[in-house]
């Protein structure tokens, strides 16, 4: 179910992480990142363990899961596996599809480069962990 | 000023160019025991640096952390523009530089590693709480 380049920047242009950037910036990010498609109860991350990579996804959805307990569900749009990346550190959470899913994926060590390329991605992706941290306190008190 | 900010882990790798004009628009403030620096429920104007001193985070009536020098605060309001989540009080004499939002979101749109230093701070303290909420 591999996308025409055209229709992948067109599916780009329309998910918030991308929105500041130009039509010929979209195509770099497309040729940058690979399309993967995954079956459901594909285990993507996994809690506790290296190997990872940076994932936006396209289509489907996925459950973020810490210890068996599910902590939130990912759909068009969202993104992870950065957290790790940035941090050095294994994932903190499994992430499951729970419906077919269609992906974009940066290789681990990419990601930093690809940030430092692209500030406006940068940014969002700041504002978007800006907004977990702030979950996590509201969650806390 | 340039050697404290140099120290700084938030602002380790950023190009000195960055770094002259961090300098230019940075302030310093002095605070005494018990005062506060950033009050929770108030819009946020600025980040904040500690040079010397210490300092406890307080959301509601529970301590939630103490910081020390190097560390910084109040990013969180500066990026999402949302109330400050958390008082901040100091414990001692405490020195802090101060960033004004603007100046920073400046920075940040042209400085790439600054942007990085901070979504790896924030990533950490997501991480910290998700900790903190296990227990």
């Amino acid at each position: 179910m591999a996308l025409s380049p055209q229709e992948l920047v067109d599916t780009l242009a329309g998910l918030s992480l991308f929105a500041d950037l130009s039509r010929p910036q979209l195509e770099q990010v497309a040729h940058k990142m690979t399309e993967e498609s995954y079956p459901v109860g594909q285990r993507i991350l996994r809690q506790g363990f290296t190997g990872t990579g940076f994932y936006v996804i396209l289509d489907g959805e996925v459950a973020v899961r810490i210890d068996g307990d599910e902590r939130a569900r990912l759909q068009k749009g969202d993104f992870f596996g950065e957290m790790s990346i940035l941090l050095g550190e294994p994932p903190v959470a499994d992430v499951v599809t729970t419906r077919q899913l269609h992906v974009l994926h940066l290789g681990g060590p990419e990601l930093e480069g690809f940030l430092r390329d692209h500030p406006p991605i940068m940014y969002r992706m700041l504002k978007t962990v800006a907004m977990r941290l702030r979950n996590a306190s509201q969650l806390r008190s | 000023m340039t050697s404290a900010l140099g120290r700084v882990p938030l602002f380790e790798g950023v190009s000195e160019e960055s770094m002259e004009r961090l300098v230019a628009v940075t302030g310093e403030m002095e605070f005494e025991p018990g005062q506060f620096v950033v009050l929770q429920g108030q819009v946020g104007t600025g980040l904040y640096v500690i040079v010397g001193g210490s300092v406890r985070v307080v959301r509601g009536t529970e301590e939630i952390a103490r910081l020390g020098p190097n560390d910084f605060f109040g990013e969180l309001s500066v990026i999402d523009q949302m109330p400050r989540n958390a008082s901040v009080q100091a414990i001692e004499p405490t020195r802090c530089l101060a960033l004004a939002s603007w100046d920073l979101l400046d920075l940040l749109e042209s400085d790439a590693k600054l942007s990085l230093n901070l979504i790896r701070g924030l990533a950490a303290r997501v991480r910290g709480q998700g900790e903190l909420h296990h227990h």
